[in-house]
């Protein structure tokens, strides 16, 4: 089919099904059973993941039939579409599971049933992921877990938690980690939210006590969880380049130049400077993406892509700067009344979300800096060691 | 903006715009070596003559000449991508002076004469045109301008001085931008004119020629009735074919130094497997890309003709200056003492990030411009 074919394709079936007046929350971990209606249509005509085969709902789509999909889901204001780029849980099942697996799990991914959240890093794995203690041990069909997980979104509405346990101790760190769809909703699990820098609690440490998942719900093969979760951090970290969040009191505090305009200070030649330089980021990571985005379309990688996440740090962490200084001595404040003031405190300490959730900054040049442009790994003292000889801590 | 310059841009395809950049890239492998540019910045001219004709043979100085007067008529687009070549080269040329800011100004001047006379030359090479436009203030704005024109008996003539005129000392027509009692005006004056002195300046960037031009009763021609708006106009194309060497430039040092961390070992180690180097090296391909970005898009809107062509030409100018002069400082310390030599190249390239950086406006100058595009209404300082 042509393009302009596809894309009068999709318009008309928007215009026939779409109720235009749904929210459905981007993340899908808060999705209500009227979103999940949509988005059962959604899955149903194949709009959610085009990329992908015919079997599993999809279209075999190239990247640029997939992106006149998404711009017209964009348009009408319609969630669903993009799950074959933004869909974590799913993209890991697709790639990963066995085709039992897939049956019971990917139906209800692309439609909101199925809600997952991340149990990955611990209190002694952090950057150093590999490093993880969960333990899971083989009992009949099933894995008895034991073990503590830190920085889980969503874990208290989850139906299910993307798990890394190691599964065999007596092999170096890589080798022995599995991966698994763990069920959350049983006993032996244990959410606590977790009060942050912010003053919030997004994130929890879920306690896991004796937990049982069933051998089925393992991803990949056994002791192979090292390479599944390569590539769901993959994912998670090219999505993490285009999205964060903004102030807690509306939009009205976006813009820095109205901002500085308010508290007096455009006049201010070293202010003005200061903000033409962190306005131009922001704009430098649109201009960064289109481009990234052209060339995917036009067959060939860039290496924008993974530059995303350490430009959207800087970003946040420059933005908050500026907006400190244009605040003065109103950066004293907080709490509702004095929503600026509030807004700006917090950013600048949300900004370390950005650069520390999801793989530090640190972390990030270094996978830059080896994947990206072939650099020598960095040595590691634990590299050939069975993990019950290396140094916790 | 006259018929001339409306009428001056031909629109090319991904591909062709490939194949005009694989074949300077060829070029410039073959003809603009380390050695070359080493050989060209100490010659008395400060280009090389046969690289300039076989520029000329792939019309790269026409670009822009729209094709009655003998050019390619293409846009900033195919220009920023050849700079983007000819930059990594470090290439010695007069190309942005006469091809570029010379052309652009006088397509855009709405003077048929005056083109149908010099854009032929500039075109096929015979013509190296430079244009004259700020005083000792070196500011490339109105306020700048030092040269100022009178009428006498025998018709206009120009007094004062402009500086900083990107390779005066070699130039076959001279434009000069000066101050008459309604406004900024476009002149020509001959180099062998009466009263006027051409003094090279010395450069730190070696690869450049500059030039400082004093007039005195020196005979003009009068250009048009185009004022700064033309002047304003030709220095965004400049702008924007800047920015393409710089990214260019910046893109050349940044994949050397890398080479080099990949080889270079000390404590039993390449270097660029120490995060010390290795997290250099991240930050500088954001800034690489984002400046080619930042470039690409400048180019795109002015060959659109969009209405933030402005504020986009603004951001790039100062997004590439930083993003050449950042890069090219860190590779140097990047490499260690190696580079602290003469005979590595990396210091060629932070001389002509350096120089680059101050051509036609710093980058604070255009950070402000970018600000004064963002918020057009209030009081400036």
């Amino acid at each position: 089919m042509s393009d302009a074919g596809l894309r009068a394709e999709v318009r008309n079936w928007l215009e026939v099904q779409w109720p235009g007046r749904l929210r459905v929350s981007a993340t899908m971990w808060e999705a209500t059973p009227l979103s999940r209606a949509w988005m059962t249509k959604v899955r149903d005509a194949r709009w959610a993941v085009p990329r992908w085969p015919h079997e599993w709902f999809g279209r075999a789509y190239s990247d640029e039939q997939a992106s006149i999909v998404e711009q017209e889901f964009d348009r009408a204001g319609a969630p669903g579409a993009g799950q074959d780029r933004n869909n974590l849980p799913a993209n890991t099942a697709l790639r990963f599971g066995s085709d039992a697996l897939k049956k019971a799990f990917v139906p209800g991914l692309l439609t909101g049933e199925i809600t997952m959240c991340l149990l990955y890093s611990e209190p002694g794995a952090g950057s150093d992921l590999a490093g993880v203690r969960t333990r899971a041990q083989r009992d009949g069909d099933e894995f008895v877990i034991d073990g503590q997980k830190v920085w889980v979104s969503g874990a208290a509405t989850a139906t299910f938690g993307m798990l890394v346990a190691r599964t065999n101790w007596d092999v170096p760190k890589h080798l022995g980690l599995s991966f698994f769809f763990f069920p959350m909703k049983q006993p032996g699990v244990d959410v606590r939210p977790l009060r942050q820098v912010t003053d919030e609690a997004h994130f929890n440490e879920v306690f896991l006590t004796g937990a049982r998942v069933p051998a089925a719900n393992l991803i990949g093969e056994l002791n192979d969880g090292w390479r599944v979760l390569q590539t769901a951090l993959a994912y998670e970290r090219s999505y993490m380049g285009d999205v964060a969040r903004g102030p807690r009191h509306g939009e009205r505090a976006i813009d820095l130049v109205a901002l500085a305009r308010e508290f007096g200070r455009l006049d201010d030649p070293s202010m003005r400077q200061d903000l033409a330089r962190v306005v131009a980021l922001r704009r430098l990571n649109v201009l960064n993406s289109a481009r990234a985005k052209a060339s995917l379309e036009q067959g060939t990688s860039s290496p924008i892509m993974s530059l995303g996440k350490l430009a959207m740090s800087r970003i946040l962490h420059e933005e908050a700067r500026v907006r400190t200084a244009i605040l003065g001595a109103a950066g004293l404040l907080t709490g509702d009344e004095y929503p600026i003031s509030d807004d700006t405190n917090f950013l600048a300490l949300n900004a370390y979300f950005t650069s520390i959730g999801g793989g530090t900054d640190q972390i990030q040049r270094n996978i830059i800096g080896e994947r990206v442009l072939g650099l020598p790994k960095e040595p590691e003292a634990d590299r050939d060691v069975p993990f019950n000889k290396v140094r916790g801590g | 903006m006259s018929s001339i310059a409306a009428a001056a841009t031909t629109a090319t395809t991904l591909e062709e715009r490939n194949a005009i950049r694989d074949a300077v890239r060829d070029l410039m492998a073959a003809r603009s070596s380390e050695a070359a540019v080493r050989a060209t910045m100490d010659s008395a001219e400060g280009y090389d003559p046969e690289v300039w004709a076989a520029l000329v043979e792939m019309g790269i100085p026409g670009l822009l000449v729209a094709a009655e007067f003998g050019g390619a008529g293409f846009g900033p687009l195919e220009v920023e991508l050849v700079m983007e070549e000819t930059g990594a080269a470090l290439l010695c040329s007069p190309l942005v002076s006469s091809g570029v800011l010379a052309a652009a100004l006088l397509a855009r001047s709405g003077d048929l004469e005056a083109c149908e006379r010099l854009l032929p030359g500039i075109a096929a090479g015979s013509t190296i045109a430079t244009v004259a436009l700020t005083g000792e203030a070196g500011t490339w704005t109105p306020a700048g301008v030092d040269v100022i024109a009178g009428v006498a008996g025998g018709g206009p003539f120009l007094d004062g001085v402009a500086s900083y005129v990107t390779h005066g000392q070699i130039a076959t027509a001279l434009l000069v931008v000066a101050r008459t009692p309604d406004g900024i005006g476009i002149f020509e004056v001959v180099p062998g004119a009466a009263g006027l002195t051409i003094a090279p300046l010395p450069t730190f960037d070696r690869t450049l020629r500059l030039a400082r031009l004093e007039f005195s009763r020196t005979p003009a021609h009068r250009i048009g009735a185009a004022g700064w708006p033309a002047v304003e106009s030709a220095l965004r194309v400049a702008l924007v074919a800047l920015g393409g060497e710089q990214v260019g430039g910046a893109r050349r040092i940044f994949e050397m130094t890398l080479e080099y961390a990949k080889v270079r070992v000390q404590f039993g180690r390449a270097i660029g497997g120490f995060q010390a180097i290795k997290h250099m090296a991240a930050d500088l391909l954001l800034e690489v890309e984002s400046a080619t970005s930042a470039a690409r898009d400048a180019a795109q809107q002015l060959a659109e003709g969009s209405k933030t062509a402005g504020e986009a030409v603004s951001l790039a100018a100062f997004v590439c200056a930083d993003a050449f002069s950042n890069v090219a400082a860190t590779a140097i310390q990047m490499h260690g003492g190696i580079a602290f030599t003469w005979e590595h190249p990396a210091h060629l390239y932070l001389r002509r990030a350096r120089a680059l950086a101050q051509l036609f406006g710093t980058p604070q100058f255009y950070r402000e411009r970018f600000l004064r595009h963002l918020a057009p209404d209030d009081k400036w300082p």
